[in-house]
């Protein structure tokens, strides 16, 4: 019996582990660093976790919001939405993931050395995290899509998540997307 | 004869069409930046991204993302310097321009509440696009970069091209490369 223990505690170990794998490895491709980073949390409402390997999608846009807010942004697709980007394909079919990435602006004095009169601002630490996630079915009541904010890797609050929708409805004539892809 | 003549005219015309649909599809800019003789790489804008960031001169501003081929990508991730030989590194540049229809879904969006003037800026026309190619031995002199700013595909002049370098200089500690990585 002592044997078969350990034997058992290795089985559901490694059962947790396959478990803990399949839906942060879907994208492939991404480092050892992401699958750590990634939680199984999802965001309340629609149910997302972080999608794996975002980081490395392709850029769909930059931007900023100033004021006290006072962030800087970069928007990445996966190949779906990229590709539904480019080809200006409305509405974004289903699968179609965008990533909103945000950071605090800070100023660089060592870029600002090199540059003279022209003032630098880079990234500081990131601020939140958020997902639009596209299935026509399983989100048909928010336009066909489901949304995240995680701040911190944690996802945000529900109260919070009721307020994306209502907020992307004014930009219903491009599929509630904001964000139009950088020439 | 004139059947031959006809089909003469005909056959110049469609390797007319060849040559000129095949010039362009091929290496559309072939350009090369003086004294490095480096190209734009194709494909650049779906390198994976290094870092976003802002640059501001007087009233005029730009927002500006940097991409990385995998070399430039993997070397950054695992802290790789000097980077390898065959790491390129882009900045690609964009007028920052303001959004007046995010800034009214600004003004009314409940998550951002009690912030102080939350203004959206986004990207409008392209400036440039800056490129550091990195080949020990040929480009040894430069602290083996090779530097491109191209315009609408078409590079810079000498004099620009012998301000690279110097201005990358006081960044010896990071390999002449100033954008960090932002995770």
């Amino acid at each position: 019996m002592k044997r078969i223990a350990p034997v058992l505690v290795a089985v559901a170990v490694a059962a947790l582990l396959i478990v803990y794998a399949p839906p942060i490895s879907v994208q492939g491709g991404e480092s050892a660093s992401t699958i750590l980073a990634s939680p199984i949390l999802v965001s309340p409402i629609f149910g997302l976790t972080i999608p794996a390997g975002y980081r490395d999608w392709k850029l769909i846009s930059v931007g900023r919001i100033g004021g006290s807010t006072n962030d800087l942004r970069a928007k990445l697709g996966n190949d779906v939405a990229v590709k539904a980007y480019r080809e200006g394909t409305l509405p974004f079919p289903d699968g179609a993931i965008i990533a909103r990435l945000a950071w605090h602006e800070v100023t660089s004095e060592e870029n600002d050395m090199a540059l003279g009169d022209v003032r630098s601002f880079v990234t500081g630490g990131a601020t939140n995290l958020e997902f639009m996630v596209k299935d026509s079915k399983k989100y048909a009541a928010t336009g066909g899509w489901g949304f995240a904010q995680f701040t911190g890797g944690k996802p945000d609050s529900e109260a919070l998540h009721k307020t994306c929708f209502p907020c992307h409805e004014p930009a219903k004539a491009s599929d509630y997307i904001f964000t139009r892809y950088a020439p | 004869m004139k059947r031959v003549a006809f089909l003469l005219v005909a056959v110049v015309t469609i390797a007319g069409v060849a040559v000129y649909v095949v010039t362009p599809s091929g290496h559309a800019a072939e350009e090369a930046s003086p004294i490095y003789g480096v190209t734009i790489p194709p494909g650049y804008r779906d390198w994976k991204l290094i870092a976003v960031s802002e640059i501001a001169t007087g009233d005029k501003s730009q927002l500006r993302a940097e991409f990385g081929n995998d070399i430039a990508i993997k070397a950054y991730k695992e802290g790789t310097l000097p980077f390898p030989d065959g790491a390129i590194v882009v900045a690609q540049h964009w007028m920052k321009e303001s959004s007046p229809g995010n800034d009214q879904v600004l003004a009314m969006a409940p998550m951002v509440a009690g912030l102080d003037n939350p203004k959206s800026f986004v990207p409008g026309s392209r400036v440039n696009a800056q490129f550091m190619v990195k080949d020990s031995t040929k480009y040894a002199a430069t602290g083996g970069w090779g530097f491109a700013d191209f315009k609408d595909g078409k590079p810079g002049d000498e004099a620009l091209h012998k301000a690279c370098f110097p201005c990358h200089a006081p960044a010896k500690d990071h390999d002449y490369v100033y954008t960090r990585y932002v995770p």
